[in-house]
């Protein structure tokens, strides 16, 4: 639920950004017309574009989600620059700019790109990262020698180069919209109807093909799917920025969920959002090209996610950290209180804060700020005297809870030193040191368990008192009763 | 209609260019600096490969983009200089969010790096937008270089002796430094890209060696581009040494290799352009990638044919 | 501050990775002249221990010093030999090239290799019964003659402190043979061999002094007292369940 009304923030939280951020490119009054004019979807241009984005956003968050979970990142970088020549191809065929020849050489150039790829790894000693470097750039290369071929020649309607290396939105056709839709329909049917077997495939391929799986079909459908998202998202971004897409949405996800099912719908909505956000700014300005504003918009989800995430956020992390040591700050002034309560054989019920001092060995207005924090927290009383000059001389004495608080760490850390001297192997030196860390995140079920193991102890290994549950309840302890 | 592979004309490909001397000195320098800038790539590119970071490369070649275009902003100038401070700063801040990413957050590594420099790129491709027709950035020339304009841009002149143009001049410092670190460094970066564990040994630096290479490589980058485009610097980072090492087993080879390749690819290159009225640079790495095939498939014949003989321990 | 420099001394180290603890609070003195083997199962922490030691990977608590020192100038005095999988077989340097690399230590930054270095590297080379594949490719050479060439590298370094991580691993009865004459021989030279080692049913033919590690120290100390039944099953046994949970509660929670 949590996870939720999170997602629910971030995504206001970013409508608002970018409403913002549109300001400062246009002028107000015009602002208002063209959103009206962007979002009314009266103009069939802007319908058709729209369309087109946001399944294409979709196709590539959904597909990412794979691409980012098998590691394949890099993959969809090389596809999109290698079916470069498979493009050229297919127009120097079909003779037209926007055709199925293009679609098909595009494929048929990302095949050869991935055989090549896993023939380089079979046959020579070259490692991955250099044969991807080596099928991008190479066959990058073919694609734009004949490119610029292309250029020299008279064909009829050209396509410029930046096209398909930056995308050209303005020339998108409702049939090439139709394509897209058909990418991501196929994209998301594949997802329902296999959802298991890619999950176990992704996680484990030896168990998947014990368990009779066809992987490498499974593996070839995939490749597919991902080849035919990478050529129809060509038209809208480019080939560069393609595998942004294809990486973007999906990594952010990664961030907020582990499990693959909201992986894949948190990526696909993000990938919507990223779309939207860049048409919408693209729209508002001028000459500002489409696809680098959907990049960019999927990044700053990305960052907004990585520095803000209530549950690993490096902000939150920091957070956590403060409260943190805060918490350990408490308990071990309260456990302080105790051992001095304790030296005194529990016959007094208060202590002075010079006294605290010493066993905390802090300054004495080091100590006033624990102090004050532990009576925040209803912790305990402190009581000053008269001569304000002397603060040393104030006493405190625990509240009920904070006696009960107080036992409870003490309890721990006596425990745990016992079982680690005693079964552990611990040296007795070291104990203390670490029981410090542990006693602050013992849970109840674990300290029962140990008290288990260890029979119920009633004194530590330095021969104190374990104080247990009945000394808490009870509100105080008396020594001499055993 | 021209056909689309046009009839090769000996004389038109390989006697026309030298015809006069305006035209042998510009075609030359051309060749010069396809030369220079697959011989410096390449011999960083050996270690770079070797530490497989060729993707890296990948990555802060497409990352320079907006450090180009802040350096205009930020010098309020179209000279070289602020460009190229600009690029290699965004280059090594690229390379250096990828590494952050990779190891501070719960990224995968191959996920943070290409996220990182798909968005330098976009910002960069949004900022050339801006700027118009400001700066002598466009598309083609990001994209695949225009080598062929090198003889066109401003000389480096001392005095009233013009040396050529200032690219060619920048990559032929560039060359020099690499050379110069490779000899005088040779151990260092041969321990510290084997065996990290013999390097603290013997007291290397593992990281400043890192980034001094990085340095080094942005340099080499920003220098290349103008030539080449930012995709094809990466062939000439990888396309040599994984050649070379078909035939050679030990890294000074590879790197002596580098030179020869180097020839073939600038020559080669330069010819397969002529004929076939293309991108030079393009066609520089189509025949690094016919080079690359002819020893994958010598190789492969020589396995084949020794597996035959008796078997030898 | 008055004591002899022991080889190796390590107190209250703690390592994890990515938040799991890996070691946990591990003391270990190792006095000059042993030859002792580290043996724990698989996970149970002991490449980390030998490469915390080399300065590989850093520690989230406490110290150790080589030879009373540590940092750079202690790192110089230790000879590593690796793990059979952890090398890049593919890299393109022959057996000469890699044990050469043991000189470097001896040459500085600038200087050239000498001729008495190729002199030690041959020697080094010799007594691993390497030589004739000095120009070999390391990729081309079977198990046992790949370890013994990060052997010949180590002894080529002339250090005091040998780390060896499973250098009987995977090699022939002949390899092993070698290995075992080397260990012995260095070890009546005065020099200070940790050996990581897999295999249980030998450890107590090569090794007169064993550590059993897992995740903590379970014991050190002569093999005949504490390689017992009682100790052996402490170690493989996985009875400290409650402590790995805890060590790991812990440090996720730790303030880092």
């Amino acid at each position: 639920m949590k996870k939720y009304v999170c997602l629910g923030v971030i995504l206001l939280f970013i409508l608002i950004t970018q409403f913002l951020h549109a300001q400062e490119i246009h002028q107000s009054s015009d602002l208002y017309d063209k959103t009206i004019q962007f979002f009314s979807f009266k103009e069939k241009s802007v319908r058709v574009v729209i369309t087109g984005i946001v399944l294409m956003g979709c196709g590539c968050g959904l597909m990412g989600g794979f691409v980012v979970t098998r590691k394949l990142s890099l993959f969809g970088d090389t596809l999109s620059h290698a079916v470069l020549p498979g493009v050229a191809v297919g127009f120097i065929w079909s003779q037209s700019k926007n055709s199925v020849g293009i679609i098909i050489g595009a494929m048929i150039a990302g095949f050869i790109g991935v055989f090549l790829i896993s023939l380089i790894r079979k046959t020579t000693r070259i490692h991955l990262d250099s044969a991807l470097g080596l099928v991008l750039s190479g066959l990058y290369a073919i694609g734009i020698c004949l490119l610029t071929r292309i250029q020299k020649l008279d064909y009829g309607n050209q396509s410029g180069i930046d096209h398909y290396l930056f995308g050209q939105i303005a020339g998108l056709s409702s049939a090439d919209t139709m394509i897209i839709g058909l990418s991501t329909i196929l994209t998301a049917l594949f997802i329902l109807i296999l959802y298991k077997e890619m999950l176990i495939t992704g996680f484990d391929q030896a168990f998947a093909s014990s368990i009779g799986l066809p992987i490498d079909l499974l593996q070839y459908i995939l490749w597919t799917l991902l080849a035919f998202t990478v050529i129809t998202s060509l038209q809208i971004v480019g080939i560069i920025l393609v595998s942004a897409l294809l990486i973007i949405p999906a990594a952010t996800s990664s961030l907020i969920t582990q499990r693959m099912g909201s992986l894949l719908i948190c990526s696909a909505l993000f990938g919507i959002i990223a779309g939207l956000s860049g048409c919408y700014l693209s729209f508002l300005g001028n000459h500002l090209p489409t696809g680098p504003l959907i990049v960019l918009s999927s990044t700053s989800i990305f960052l907004f996610v990585l520095f803000l995430n209530p549950k690993n956020g490096v902000l939150f992390e920091k957070l956590n950290f403060m409260k943190n040591k805060q918490k350990v700050l408490i308990e071990n002034t309260l456990k302080a209180i105790y051992q001095e309560l304790e030296k005194k054989d529990f016959t007094q019920d208060q202590i002075s804060l010079n006294e605290l001092a010493k066993r905390r060995r802090r300054s004495v207005a080091e100590v006033q700020k624990e102090t004050d924090i532990l009576v925040k927290k209803e912790y305990i009383h402190i009581f000053k005297k008269k001569s304000p000059k002397l603060p040393g001389e104030s006493t405190i004495c625990l509240t009920p809870s904070g006696w009960s608080e107080a036992c409870r760490i003490v309890r721990n850390h006596r425990l745990w030193e016992l079982y680690l001297t005693n079964q552990a192997q611990y040296a007795p030196d070291h104990v203390h040191e670490d029981a410090e860390k542990i006693e602050h995140i013992l849970g109840n079920e674990t300290v029962r368990q140990i008290e288990k193991i260890l029979s119920n102890p009633r004194k530590d290994p330095h021969g104190k008192l374990i104080p247990s549950q009945f000394d808490i309840d009870r509100g105080y302890i008396n020594l001499n009763s055993k | 209609m021209k056909p689309f592979f046009p009839t090769f004309d000996y004389t038109d490909v390989f006697i026309a260019p030298w015809a006069t001397t305006n035209d042998f000195i510009w075609n030359g320098q051309i060749i010069l600096m396809g030369f220079l800038v697959s011989l410096s790539c390449g011999l960083i590119g050996t270690f770079i490969v070797l530490r497989k970071l060729a993707l890296m490369g990948d990555a802060i070649s497409h990352s320079i983009l907006p450090g180009l275009v802040a350096g205009i902003i930020i010098f309020q100038s179209k000279a070289i200089v602020p460009m190229f401070i600009g690029a290699c700063f965004a280059g090594l801040f690229c390379s250096f969010c990828i590494e952050w990413l990779q190891t501070k957050t719960p990224l995968k590594p191959d996920a943070a790096l290409g996220l990182t420099f798909t968005s330098f790129f976009a910002l960069g491709v949004l900022a050339v937008s801006q700027m118009g027709h400001h700066i002598h950035i466009d598309a083609e020339c990001l994209l695949y270089g225009e080598i062929g304009m090198i003889p066109l841009l401003e000389n480096i002149s001392v005095g009233s002796v013009s040396f050529g143009p200032y690219p060619i001049g920048i990559m032929v410092i560039i060359s020099i430094i690499i050379i110069l670190m490779l000899i005088i460094f040779y151990r260092q970066l041969l321990v510290t890209s084997f065996d990290q564990a013999l390097s603290i040994s013997l007291g290397f630096p593992l990281k400043k060696i890192h980034y001094a290479l990085m340095t080094l490589l942005a340099l080499t980058i920003v220098s290349a581009f103008e030539a080449v485009g930012v995709i094809l610097v990466v062939a000439m980072l990888v396309f040599p040494s994984t050649t070379a090492s078909f035939f050679f087993t030990r890294i000074p080879a590879i790197l002596i290799f580098t030179f020869p390749l180097s020839i073939i690819y600038s020559v080669g290159g330069f010819f397969l352009a002529r004929w076939m009225d293309c991108s030079i640079a393009g066609a520089m790495v189509v025949v690094a990638v016919l080079c690359f095939l002819s020893a994958w498939i010598i190789t492969a014949r020589m396995n084949f044919f020794s597996n035959l003989l008796p078997s030898k321990n | 501050m008055n004591h002899i420099q022991v080889p190796l001394e390590i107190h209250d180290l703690t390592i994890s990775y990515s938040k799991r603890p890996v070691l946990y609070g591990i003391d270990l003195t190792i006095n000059e002249g042993s030859l002792v083997g580290v043996i724990g199962p698989n996970g149970a922490g002991k490449s980390t221990l030998i490469k915390s030691i080399m300065g590989v990977t850093k520690p989230d608590g406490g110290w150790i010093k080589i030879f009373g020192q540590s940092g750079k100038r202690a790192y110089r005095r230790i000879s590593y030999v690796p793990q059979r999988e952890m090398v890049d077989w593919d890299f393109p340097v022959s057996v000469m090239d890699v044990v050469l690399m043991g000189r470097y230590g001896h040459v500085g930054w600038f200087k050239r290799i000498r001729p008495k270095d190729r002199t030690v590297a041959k020697e080094c080379l010799e007594k691993v019964n390497m030589l004739p594949f000095a120009d070999r490719q390391i990729g081309k050479l079977s198990g046992g003659q790949q370890q013994r060439v990060f052997l010949a590298r180590a002894l080529a370094q002339e250090s005091d402190l040998y780390l060896m991580d499973e250098p009987f691993s995977g090699v022939d009865a002949m390899t092993e043979n070698s290995i075992v004459n080397l260990l012995q021989e260095l070890r009546s030279s005065g020099k200070t061999i940790v050996v990581v080692h897999h295999d249980l049913s030998n450890a107590k033919e090569y090794f007169e002094e064993l550590v059993l590690l897992n995740m903590r120290l379970i014991a050190h100390g002569k093999t005949k007292d504490v390689f017992t039944k009682d100790l052996l099953q402490k170690t493989y046994g996985g009875k400290l369940t409650i402590l790995s949970e805890i060590a790991d509660q812990s440090v996720k929670n730790s303030v880092n």
